[in-house]
């Protein structure tokens, strides 16, 4: 599916020493440094509460880092918000709720000063399995319902990164497996940078080129493990279970550590 | 990253110390703006100035304490009971959910009861002495606590509700457990509303004949053209009730664990059709509950055929058959002078209301200064603000308008604020991603979401508009139904009097549900999960 605007490069992002610490103390990110490079799918991985989301949203630019900085492709995240190139789709599928399934979608383009494009739109629906709901508001639909049409609002646009903090969360195992094989096409196929936050080691194995591990918080990088499976990846194989083990074993190290840096404090 | 490392990085300065800065700003601005104003203003017989204020207090401090006194006991009185009243039909309610409807319209009869009226009436029945404030009081509170009442015993989950049942146990023992503590930040929110609305009834019944009290001392300061005293008044009940508003809430959060929520809509019964057919048998049920209430408490008290009027004599006035309309129509040349000041006044007071919030929502970092001084704003008894208003701006139409739009202008503001904050965080963070501005940002996503809101402030800005435009005819223009029932009250004409209380209290329950029927199409198309 090509983009209106033509857009086929993904973003580079850099997150250079960024520390987060909110409004009473609580360190959510310490000094964390890493790369997305342009056009590839990477995985953040990490326990509950290690500040993954807080990353996420400050490549989003929609948290400042108490220190260090954020760029994409050597700029501010306000950058390429003004220029309509990045997307995100959160845990909560935030719909408008007067607003029907498609002009939910529609939004998005709406809102990034990109031409109505009713194709666009109704092919989207289709893909996420919403045929029949385009005129439905998101009352009428199921948490999973809701969660594809957010799903669909965000790659609407054809971003050049896509921002996606646990999507999947409220979708059936069916329709899960379904977007986890139909959606890397859309991303990969636009050349978008896309950041996946996840739960599930599984998924992260299945759909990013490269899979990052926080510690437990206040979060920092503990592992950057390659991806090298091929593509498509359908089916279960002995290469991914290994993967997810790798990664597995690197959250039960960094709780390990955590834990040992608290007994021997 | 070392000890030393992680204590260089500048903690955040907290959202609510900045607010508090703003506001702290805010007020001192507001202070010296009505310092010069009041200097520039000096020999008119307007305004006087917060030194001139401080000054009259510190004069009549003896004088003040004693009034003070008198009216904080029967504000304190009425408070005690109204609630109590309130408390135990929640309670009633929440066991036996049928009757909840014939509670919810009783108590909504009983808001719409225009003071004006009902304190004269009072004062007749219970004769001299605090009865009749401290039943005004009472009256007073029993609404704006009896509804968040009911909105906080059905803010259960229903799983607690689930274990009780599998346990065996009915709703008593499920009010007892679970609803009565989930009901308690609800409760409390309900409270701090009522402290300042315990405050505006007990006045009220001391404009009508008490011997003592600040409601005497109000009408006396605005007859003798005492303007500093006039205002040292209106400060006094504006600094008690912001006190008690503010005070409750910290006992509230003590006790509940949390902030008070802001309260904005009566419960929701029901759905769709089934939603109105069971309205319908409420309401009903509600004005066979008020008739029964009225006539029996005639016969229970005795009360003289001078004074008492039966729903049939009231009947014959609103009909003519008693007096050959003579009643009926001098009832209705009244209404139409009070709405020549009441339709202006109440949507000059929502739409200031709303702009206003629009106007905060789009300076960032204002909000959270405004909403406070709003909130306490809003806790002010309107009785203070009728000589205020007359001073400035004259016992004309500009007067009565004004009233009535002061009355609508703080709720609706703090329901917008409340309402335009009520666009889901995730929304807004999606459309930042795509740099939307303010502007459309406003108008795509906040204005919407804060429609429910802005209705819900429309509906409970019914009644509080024919109060506040009655209290007005009554204090300052001398014209309407408001001074026809104060008229009529001296004369004691009685058959005005009911006839004035039926038709201004059926006009507000009218009004109330043409609001309230507006309202449910919009929360069937902006917040669906709200409309049943």
């Amino acid at each position: 599916m090509e983009a209106d605007r033509g857009v086929g490069v993904g973003v580079a992002v850099e997150v250079a020493v960024a520390t987060k610490v909110y409004a009473g103390g609580t360190d959510a990110l310490q000094a964390t440094s890493l790369t997305l490079e342009a056009g590839r799918t990477t995985a953040l991985v990490g326990p509950s509460g290690c500040g993954k989301s807080t990353l996420l949203r400050m490549i989003a630019g929609l948290e400042a880092p108490t220190a260090g900085r954020v760029t994409l492709d050597g700029e501010a995240p306000e950058v390429l918000q003004r220029r309509g190139e990045l997307a995100v789709a959160f845990q909560d599928p935030s719909l408008l709720p007067w607003r029907s399934v498609a002009q939910n979608i529609e939004l998005a383009l709406d809102l990034a000063r990109l031409p109505r494009n009713d194709d666009r739109v109704a092919e989207l629906i289709a893909l996420v399995g919403l045929d029949g709901f385009a005129t439905a508001t998101p009352a009428e639909l199921s948490g999973g319902m809701r969660q594809r049409a957010a799903i669909a609002r965000a790659l609407v646009t054809a971003p050049r990164l896509l921002l996606l903090d646990e999507p999947f969360g409220a979708v059936d195992e069916l329709t899960r497996h379904e977007l986890a094989r139909e959606l890397p096409a859309l991303w990969e196929g636009g050349g978008t940078t896309t950041l996946l936050v996840t739960h599930s080691v599984a998924e992260a194995v299945r759909l990013a080129d490269r899979v990052i591990v926080l510690s437990p918080r206040p979060g920092r990088v503990i592992a950057d493990i390659p991806i090298t499976l091929t593509r498509p990846r359908g089916a279960e194989s002995a290469e991914a279970a290994a993967l997810e083990r790798t990664v597995r074993d690197a959250l039960e190290a960094g709780r390990a550590g955590t834990a040992a840096g608290q007994n021997a404090g | 990253m070392s000890a030393g490392a992680t204590a260089r990085i500048r903690r955040p300065i907290t959202a609510a110390r900045r607010d508090a800065a703003i506001g702290t700003v805010g007020v001192v601005i507001a202070l010296v703006v009505w310092e010069l104003a009041a200097r520039a203003l000096e020999g008119g017989f307007a305004l006087a100035a917060p030194t001139a204020v401080v000054a009259s207090i510190v004069d009549n401090a003896g004088l003040l304490g004693r009034a003070l006194a008198a009216t904080g006991t029967t504000a304190l009185l009425g408070f005690v009971i109204g609630n109590g009243a309130a408390v135990a039909l929640g309670a009633l309610a929440a066991a036996w959910p049928r009757s909840e409807r014939t509670i919810t319209g009783l108590a909504l009869i009983v808001v719409c009861l225009p003071l004006v009226a009902t304190a004269p009436l009072l004062r007749v029945l219970l004769g001299q002495g605090d009865g009749p404030s401290i039943a005004l009081a009472a009256l007073s509170v029993y609404y704006t606590t009896l509804i968040p009442l009911l909105v906080g015993l059905r803010a259960v989950p229903s799983t607690w509700l689930d274990l009780v049942q599998v346990a065996g146990r009915g709703p008593l023992t499920a009010l007892v457990t679970v609803r009565a503590r989930a009901s308690l930040p609800y409760l409390a929110a309900g409270l701090q509303i009522a402290a300042p609305a315990a405050f505006l009834g007990a006045m009220v019944g001391e404009f009508t004949g008490a011997e003592r009290g600040l409601g005497v001392l109000t009408i006396r300061a605005a007859r003798d053209l005492d303007v500093d005293l006039t205002w040292a008044l209106a400060t006094i009940a504006a600094v008690i009730s912001m006190a008690a508003y503010g005070l409750i809430g910290i006992i509230a959060r003590r006790l509940a664990g949390g902030e008070p929520p802001t309260i904005l809509a009566a419960p929701r019964l029901g759905s769709g059709r089934g939603r109105l057919r069971a309205t319908l048998v409420g309401a009903g049920s509600a004005v066979i509950a008020a008739i029964v209430l009225w006539w029996g408490g005639i016969v229970a008290f005795d009360i003289t055929p001078f004074v008492a009027r039966t729903p049939i004599d009231v009947i014959g006035i609103v009909t003519g058959t008693r007096d050959g309309g003579e009643t009926r129509d001098a009832l209705l040349g009244a209404l139409a002078e009070t709405a020549v000041f009441v339709v202006p006044g109440y949507l000059a007071g929502l739409l200031a209301g709303l702009a206003l919030a629009i106007l905060v929502v789009l300076v960032p970092g204002t909000t959270g200064a405004v909403m406070p001084i709003a909130i306490a704003l809003r806790s002010v008894p309107i009785v203070t603000t009728v000589p205020l208003i007359v001073l400035l701006l004259g016992r004309g139409p500009v007067g009565a308008i004004a009233i009535t739009a002061v009355m609508v202008f703080f709720p609706t503001l703090v329901a917008c604020l409340h309402g335009l904050r009520r666009a889901p965080g995730q929304v807004l963070d999606v459309m930042k991603v795509y740099a939307t501005p303010a502007w459309r940002v406003l108008l795509q996503a906040r204005i919407p979401a804060m429609l429910p809101a802005f209705f819900a402030a429309a509906r409970m800005g019914v009644p509080a508009a024919v109060l506040a435009v009655t209290a007005a005819e009554w204090l300052a223009t001398g014209t309407g139904i408001g001074a026809l029932m104060a008229l009529s009250a001296s004369l004691s004409d009685y058959d005005v009097l009911a006839g004035a209380v039926v038709i201004v209290t059926v006009i507000s329950a009218v009004g109330y549900a043409l609001v309230g029927a507006i309202e449910t199409r919009v929360l069937a198309r902006y917040a669906p999960e709200q409309s049943g």
